[in-house]
């Protein structure tokens, strides 16, 4: 009898612990996709259920909290529906996507509430993992913690000729990390607040998954405020990275740990072919004793730049090990793609950006670059089309920063000046890279296509709160081999037909090679309900979302960048 | 246990500092009748109501999830306390030139496919909410007559939980049961959550 009760102990205790388990995972969300040609996406406040009793204030993207995954195609032409119902203005930026500075979702490219943004473009980048967030001057910090965002899969016929995992949500895996802190309403702390408490991967807090017996891949994004994660496995097992910020490396690096700073991403092969079915593991963050400068590497648990995650190794995805699917993938491709990188040599023009300002102190001025802050109506820097330029962000300030350009990948060409300092895991295209404290960074890039003297693209600290406070520049890149005389576009040059218009409105220029650069529709309030970038303009404007009334339209045209407004009636 | 009591420890610390931190109260401060449209095709304002001894203010609208929530609760409240002179008012004060689903025919079609039977009152120059310093849809408040005057005795949340009304700590009624038995409000003030209202300038 008592063997029995022993026995029958050890079994209740067994009980407590699977419940414990049971009740301490869940399932981690795997985000919707969207994929095609035209994308509608909605941005709104709502709310989630993310600890038990009072549900928590978010922002959802067609969604409660991180919005689709965008599966889009390289050669597509595609279209974005944006539309922003929210309380407040904002802006959607496609992170790493090369297009026009108009089409780009910068702090420039303000979308009121109410308003319908229709941004365009043929998708040019090669096969990667990029991602969509808000990118309103000040307000980033806001609109990235209540959960606005969404990550990009762009496909291209290189990448799908390698033997890769890429079955969506089975052996290729999205896994965004952030954390946050809560009040004791369950609301997120937002002011104040570099690191959260509390891990969130894909919204889902204590996230698990499980992972087929194979090679999987794992798509891994930070979008903390600032936090930095040294990501590796529980049982420190080898992974390979096969992807950086902008694509497949050449062929897969094996490491047992990848930094991941805030906007980077990285993909990842991970073999569980030799794991037992049933067994399980963690991807960990072993953010433990990283050198001072390192964010989330603070000691302190509590206060603006203190956490609960601070300085300890945390798990960020427990991993159950599943039955391998009908088509595993069960070897590691030893090369795959044949990346054609620039190099230091071939720049033609060197540019110094200096980390500057951030010490506390009676005048502090936040951190900035070269000792200015950014100012929406100044052009930080100008860039010839087609340049090959070689940039080098020095830190000789006091803590670690990211530094990220939109437009192009990068890459990274030396860390204090030496080419071997280089990681081979950081060896392919970027657009965020590390700048730890006491280190100059170098990369190259090609600003190809897309010149615009007038819409500057961003280059900027990726930690949110470094950024609002003005750590951020502005670039144009001009082409000088284009010459045009310059004459006033005005009412005369074009037409807006039918009038009244029911469900489609046309423009006919008498000139044939003007073009529409912009098309604001407003009502007669002056309301804004329809900003068109670039507008394509053959198959009309399509108004059958408007009501019966009178509008105006305002274009501005490519080439004289002057603006005219025209009348039209919807019936 | 230790460790258990430290948590408490803390935990209260905590609880009490943020009770501390928090400014700009309302509670105490007396607030102007209004005379605003109601989607029953009415008018109303407090005077309507000349043996009300308080009023539930609500601050909601039309398109916020969350507020969205609380439309079957707003029903209960207003019929349980009704009866006893204390009457539920909901004030859309979101700015309708910028938010066209916050129209006033937007308003009477969810008043009525949504059968309320609370006023649901139109501010459309954004006054009443200014006056009351509403914050977020929905942001509760209760009223009260004193003196001839009408006292903000409760600003805050409705209750603790918008989805799971059977698991929630209503604050908003606490305050008026403790108000109709002569009690003061026991917790006067909680914060509040939801979309935020922006105010034209
Ligand atoms: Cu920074």
């Amino acid at each position: 009898m008592r063997h029995f009760k022993v026995t029958s102990l050890i079994f209740i205790c067994l009980l407590l612990v699977a419940n414990i388990h049971a009740q301490t995972y869940q399932a981690l969300r795997i985000p919707d996709t969207l994929s095609g040609t035209t994308f509608n996406l909605v941005m709104k406040d709502t709310f989630k259920q993310i600890l038990t009793g009072q549900q928590t204030i978010t922002g959802g993207i067609n969604g409660d909290f991180w919005g689709p995954t965008l599966i889009v195609n390289k050669g597509d032409l595609i279209h974005m529906n944006v539309r922003n119902k929210m309380n407040d203005t904002t802006t959607l930026h496609w992170h790493g996507m090369h297009l026009p500075a108009v089409m780009d979702g910068g702090p420039h490219q303000t979308i009121p509430p109410g308003v319908l943004w229709q941004p365009f473009w043929t998708v040019t980048n090669n096969a990667s993992t990029l991602w969509y967030h808000p990118h309103l001057h000040e307000m980033t910090v806001e609109h990235l913690m209540k959960g606005l965002g969404g990550l990009i899969i762009v496909r291209d016929t290189d990448e799908a000729k390698l033997a890769l995992p890429r079955t969506y949500g089975v052996d290729d895996i999205p896994v965004i990390l952030t954390s946050r802190r809560y009040d004791a309403n369950n609301q997120f702390v937002v002011q104040n607040v570099s690191y959260g408490d509390y891990m969130l991967t894909n919204g889902t807090p204590n996230a698990a998954v499980s992972l087929p017996k194979q090679f999987v891949r794992l798509r891994i994004l930070n979008v903390e405020i600032e936090r930095g994660y040294d990501l590796g496995f529980s049982d420190n097992r080898t992974f390979y990275v096969i992807g950086n910020d902008g694509g497949l490396l050449n062929a897969p690096v094996p490491v047992t740990r990848v930094k991941l700073l805030v906007g980077e991403r990285v993909e990842i092969l991970v073999n569980l072919s030799n794991d037992a079915i049933g067994s399980s593991f963690d991807l960990k963050a072993y953010n433990s004793n990283q050198a001072f400068g390192f964010p989330g590497g603070e000691p302190n648990t509590s206060g603006q730049f203190g956490s609960l995650l601070n300085n300890i190794d945390f798990p960020v995805l427990h991993i159950n090990v599943a039955a391998s699917t009908a088509n595993p993938i069960t070897a590691l491709p030893s090369i795959l793609i044949n990346n054609t990188y620039w190099t230091a040599a071939n720049a033609t023009v060197t540019r110094n950006i200096a980390i500057t300002n951030g010490q506390p102190g009676p005048a502090s001025v936040p951190f900035n670059f070269d000792n200015v802050s950014f100012a929406i109506n100044t052009i930080n820097k100008t860039v010839q089309k087609d340049a090959i330029e070689k940039w080098t962000v020095t830190n000789n300030n006091v803590f670690g920063h990211t530094f990220h350009i939109h437009d192009v990948e990068f890459k990274i060409v030396a860390r204090n000046g030496n080419a071997s300092s280089v990681g081979a895991y950081e060896s392919g295209w970027k657009d965020v890279m590390y700048v730890p404290r006491n280190e100059n960074v170098s990369f190259v890039a090609r600003f190809t296509d897309y010149a615009d003297p007038i819409h500057p693209f961003m280059y900027h600290c990726h930690f949110s709160n470094h950024e609002d406070g003005g750590m951020m520049g502005q670039f144009v890149v001009v082409d000088t081999t284009q010459t045009g005389t310059q004459t006033v576009f005005n009412e005369n040059d074009f037409v807006v037909y039918p009038n009244p218009a029911s469900s489609r409105l046309f423009v006919k220029f008498n000139d044939i090679n003007t073009r529409a650069y912009y098309i604001r529709i407003t009502n007669i309030l002056g309301r804004t309900l329809m900003m068109l970038p670039q507008p394509e303009l053959s198959n009309g404007v399509d108004i059958s979302l408007l009501p019966a009334g009178t509008y105006f339209m305002q274009l501005t045209d490519l080439k004289t960048k002057s603006t005219v407004v025209k009348k039209f009636v919807v019936e | 246990m230790k460790p258990v009591r430290y948590f408490i420890l803390i935990f209260s610390l905590f609880a009490t500092l943020s009770f501390v931190a928090r400014k700009n109260t309302h509670i105490g401060r007396a607030v102007n009748d209004f005379q605003l449209r109601n989607t029953n095709g009415t008018s109303t304002s407090l005077a309507s109501y000349p043996n009300a001894k308080g009023f539930m203010i609500v601050f909601t609208c039309n398109h916020c999830p969350f507020a969205k929530l609380y439309t079957e609760r707003f029903n209960q409240l207003n019929e349980k306390y009704s009866k006893l002179n204390v009457p539920l008012l909901a004030i859309n004060s979101m700015d309708t030139f910028v938010y066209e689903e916050e129209t006033f025919k937007l308003m009477c079609d969810k008043a009525n496919s949504e059968q309320y039977l609370f006023p649901y009152l139109y501010d459309n120059m954004q006054t009443v909410g200014k006056d009351f310093h509403a914050e977020h849809t929905p942001h509760a408040f209760v009223i009260w007559k004193e003196a001839g005057k009408w006292i903000i005795r409760y600003s805050g949340a409705i209750d603790d939980n918008g989805e799971h009304p059977e698991l929630a700590k209503p604050m908003m009624a606490n305050a008026v049961d403790d108000l109709l038995a002569n009690r003061l409000v026991q917790v006067p003030e909680t914060a509040s959550f939801g979309c935020a209202i922006f105010y034209r300038k």
